[in-house]
């Protein structure tokens, strides 16, 4: 076997079978010296055919399991994935294959504060402050973003902090590219809202009341911004007068951002249901839903609300607070419980470390969640990508999306389960062989 | 029978007799101890019972690297009688039927935090029904060290909750303390010196039986039994440069430390163990290197496998010593098996790692004789699980201190409804309402009497197998 591993000559289907039976498993370290698959799979790149025992699609529908797949990837984007039979590895493209490890779609986690730098993202102006960017304070290749990457984590929502009721727009961006355009994956990529504890320390220390009513106040303003703005491009009224403070419900009320709530008990989840998606139709997801949020849960369903959940996620009995009866009670059990499809979850980094996102599922599912049909890794991959509207492009291990890929051990939410490699739009961006740090 | 029994009773009274006899002899005319005697016959004192529980039909993980399938653990007394299979017990052996579950060791935890209750002196601020106690038992805690102290968590008694105190000695060297570390080294030094006049003494007083003894001033006596090897000091050290010295220091001197934190050790694990080093480690501290050195630095996921390979022992603890009722979960005391899976993560394997979380811990605080493995004449701390300890959903069903049940995750209300035991009432399928049968049971007791089907099923739900 002194012939590349990497190279295969065109052949039939048979053939190729033969050549794959015969290619050495280059395991452990470096997965060997060739290293043209680093980089096959970027745009221009040769290609990159990938095999491995399991590869978990996590798709909207269909197929959730691939057993001994070949993943094709071309130009950053999964251009072909199938059963070994019934996919042979093109002409020119680099060979990897990664043995007896799985392979995943990048995690998505939509609540992370570690997408720059931490302390320019919470400037508590207003009580409502719309117009605030976090876009100022990425820092695409910052320290913080070494340990997510490491975990198999590629693409965050990067968001103000919960100071203010509204604390800005955050961005959706990838995690182990280096630079801002590169990384963006869309921007706005929310407008966050807060309800509930945090935002009263603005000012005297504001009530739940005051609050709603500033979030319903700004809310309207806005649209009624946006609505002017969608006038004048039909041609039935003037030109509004820019608004920086408000641009972002222009998307909004397209429909092209969603908000993300960082909304916490019933009470809250309950009012941020009725208030931004039943009274002003936005598209809003629970994000941070925690405690006892599961009762609003029906609600949810019936409002089409999706609940990304952590990473407070179990209900404990603190009487007289919260009465459980004495039980320790999962939120994700108790959202499944009541009729949410599915759910995803999320760390609030760095209250919990952005690498443990997959431990915020293990989690939930420990305290209850029913981890049938992939459920504990579509919590971490399609569900949140369809959450945040960019299952289009991430999320999933399907064709034409990016080429996020995750190479681990096993069970992705097992906190004992090791990333080897993991992949970004087709470049590899962390390797396990050279010097595991997280 | 009645008459063995009697003859028993008998012989027990001579022998009670006896014993509270035998002092009072010297104090001649004084009545009381036969007035004990005359009222012990009275009120007919049983024989002293021996209690017997035994764990049976488990997968037992002995933590000593031997996984017996199917086996029983046996225990007389509170203390392990033997393991194995198709053991003798006696007729009235309470057991615990563990068929389908696994049985580990109790969980030893090297530090924590408001599991026993207010304060720091044990016997006295002891709370035997803390809820802290239960969830600590409920994620398969059964010793821990509190203050300096080590208890075993002994639900709903007094009796036996403290093993050790003064379990840890300190000692300081880092480079953050020059003053300190020089100290150390001279007082190591003149410890060693006493140490070597004292051995030339021992010899020399044979032939000069007028000699002196060598002098005792300015040596630290604490640091002459350290050299004798009577303890093991324990360093709080996280940098490369501290861990470095503190283990050529050990190797100058031939003492063992034990180093809590050894966030670096991964970069000189081979000095670490040669020094004999042991290392108390939390797997998730997450520190970079610092950018202003060249060399390795910093926390390592692999630091636990590193330390391991190089034969330092690992006791495992995570950086959250308490109960967390934030909401946050997997990062405290009650997720200790999340935390050595976080060192498995870092190549250590699931052996060493359970090792790290029992007999590793009960080593360094030198009560390895009664906890930290099953084994015969070891106290019966074990817990029974539904599956592998170190998987995330994996429950503690059941934990038991010597010899007694003192958790049942089905008896108290925290975890009961989660994946309730098959044989539970809580179980999916036992959810019906009073009268409902599940439909082939219905088809089934048509035929006969319900009421005495209904009789038949319930010890089903009560018993449980707890005995």
């Amino acid at each position: 076997m002194a012939s590349r591993p990497s190279r295969f000559p065109s052949a039939s289907p048979c053939g190729a079978l033969l050549c794959l039976a015969l290619a050495p498993v280059a395991l452990g370290g470096g997965f060997g010296a060739e290293r043209d698959w680093s980089t096959a799979g970027i745009p221009g790149g040769a290609g990159l055919a990938l095999r491995t025992t399991k590869a978990l699609v996590a798709a909207a529908d269909g197929p959730q399991v691939v057993d001994h797949a070949l993943i094709l990837v071309k130009d950053g984007r999964i251009e072909a994935l199938a059963p070994v039979s019934e996919l042979a590895v093109p002409e020119g493209y680099a060979y990897l294959d990664v043995g007896d490890r799985w392979v995943m779609p990048g995690m998505v986690d939509l609540h992370s504060h570690v997408g720059g730098s931490r302390r320019d993202i919470n400037d508590m102006v207003f009580q409502a402050n719309p117009g605030l960017r976090v876009r100022a304070a990425v820092i695409p290749d910052n320290a913080d973003l070494q340990r997510p990457i490491a975990a198999g984590i590629t693409t965050l929502l990067f968001i103000p902090g919960s100071g203010t009721n509204m604390g800005g727009a955050g961005v959706l961006m990838k995690t182990g590219l280096d630079r801002y355009e590169e990384c963006r994956l869309r921007d706005p990529g929310s407008l966050k809202i807060a309800q509930g504890d945090n935002p009263t320390r603005w000012g005297y220390g504001m009530g739940r009341v005051l609050m709603n009513y500033t979030l319903r106040r700004t809310i309207e303003m806005g649209l009624a911004y946006a609505e002017a703005w969608e006038l004048h491009e039909r041609g039935e009224g003037p030109k509004p007068r820019r608004n920086i403070q408000l641009d972002i419900f222009r998307d909004l009320k397209a429909h092209r951002v969603q908000v993300s709530t960082h909304t916490q008990y019933y009470q809250l989840v309950m009012m941020t249901i009725l208030m931004l998606a039943g009274d002003y139709g936005l598209d809003v997801f629970i994000d941070h839903g925690s405690f006892d949020s599961y009762k609003a849960s029906p609600l949810a369903v019936r409002h089409h609300v999706a609940a990304i959940l952590g990473p407070r996620e179990v209900m404990q009995p603190r009487p007289p607070r919260f009465n459980t009866d004495g039980q320790w009670q999962g939120t994700a059990w108790g959202f499944q419980e009541q009729g949410q499809g599915e759910i995803g979850f999320n760390t609030d980094a760095p209250v919990v470390p952005q690498e443990e996102l997959p431990l915020q599922a293990a989690m939930g599912v420990r305290y209850g969640y029913l981890d049938h049909d992939l459920r504990s890794v579509r919590a971490l991959t399609i569900v949140p990508a369809a959450t945040a509207g960019i299952a289009d492009r991430v999320g999933s291990l399907e064709v034409g999306k990016q080429a996020d890929l995750v190479v681990l051990a096993g069970d992705p939410v097992d906190p004992r389960t090791a990333v080897s490699l993991v992949f970004i739009e087709g470049r590899l961006v962390y390797d396990s062989g050279e010097g595991r740090r997280w | 029978m009645r008459t063995l029994i009697r003859t028993k009773a008998t012989l027990f009274l001579v022998l009670a007799a006896l014993t509270l006899g035998v002092l009072p002899v010297a104090h001649a005319g004084d009545d009381e101890p036969k007035e004990k005697a005359a009222e012990e016959e009275s009120s007919e004192p049983e024989e002293p019972q021996d209690k017997w529980f035994a764990v049976v039909d488990g997968d037992v993980y002995t933590g000593t690297g031997a996984v017996l399938r199917g086996a029983t653990v046996l225990c007389k007394n509170g203390v392990i009688e033997d393991i194995g299979y198709d053991l003798w017990m006696p007729e009235e052996t309470e057991t615990l039927d563990a068929r389908g579950y696994r049985v580990y060791p109790g969980l030893v935890a090297i530090n924590s935090s408001g599991l026993f209750g207010a304060g720091s002196d044990l016997p006295n601020t002891f709370n035997p029904f803390g809820q802290n106690l239960v969830l600590a038992l409920g994620s398969g805690i059964t010793t821990a060290l509190t203050g300096n102290e080590v208890g075993k968590l002994k639900y709903g008694t007094l009796e036996g909750v403290q093993v050790k105190t003064n379990v840890f000695r300190y000692l300081s060297f880092s480079k953050s303390s020059p003053a300190g570390k020089r100290s150390l080294r001279e007082k190591l030094a003149k410890a060693a010196k006493y140490r070597r006049a004292y051995a030339q003494y021992e010899i020399d007083k044979k032939k000069n039986k007028d000699l002196k003894e060598p002098s005792k001033k300015n040596v630290d006596s604490n640091l002459v039994s350290l050299l004798d090897g009577k303890w093991r000091p324990v360093f709080r050290a996280n940098e490369r440069t501290d861990l470095l010295e503190i283990a050529h220091l050990a190797q100058q001197y031939g003492f063992r430390p034990i180093i809590q934190g050894c966030r670096e050790g991964w970069t000189v694990a081979d000095e670490l163990g040669r020094a004999g080093a042991s290392a108390i480690i939390t797997p998730r501290d997450r520190r970079p290197k610092s950018e202003q050195l060249v060399r390795e630095g910093g926390s390592s996921i692999e630091n636990a496998a590193i330390l391991y390979r190089a034969g330092v022992s690992v006791a495992i603890i995570p950086g959250n010593v308490g109960i967390s009722l934030g909401g946050i979960v997997g990062r405290d005391l009650m997720h200790l098996t999340v935390e050595a899976a976080f060192a498995v993560r870092g190549g250590l394997s699931d052996e060493a790692a359970l090792a790290g979380l029992t007999i590793e811990p009960a080593r360094l605080m030198g009560i390895d004789h009664r906890v930290g493995s099953l084994e015969v004449g070891k106290d019966a701390d074990m817990i029974i699980t539904d599956g592998d300890i170190l998987h995330y959903k994996t429950f503690v069903q059941w934990t038991v201190i010597d010899g007694e049940i003192v958790y049942d995750k089905e008896a108290h209300l925290y975890f009961a409804h989660i994946r309730p035991r098959p044989d539970s009432s809580l179980a999916p399928e036992q959810r019906l309402d009073a009268g409902e049968n599940p439909p082939e049971e219905a088809a089934a007791a048509e035929g006969g009497d319900e009421e005495e089907s209904e009789e038949a099923s319930e010890p089903k739900e009560g018993g449980g197998g707890q005995g």
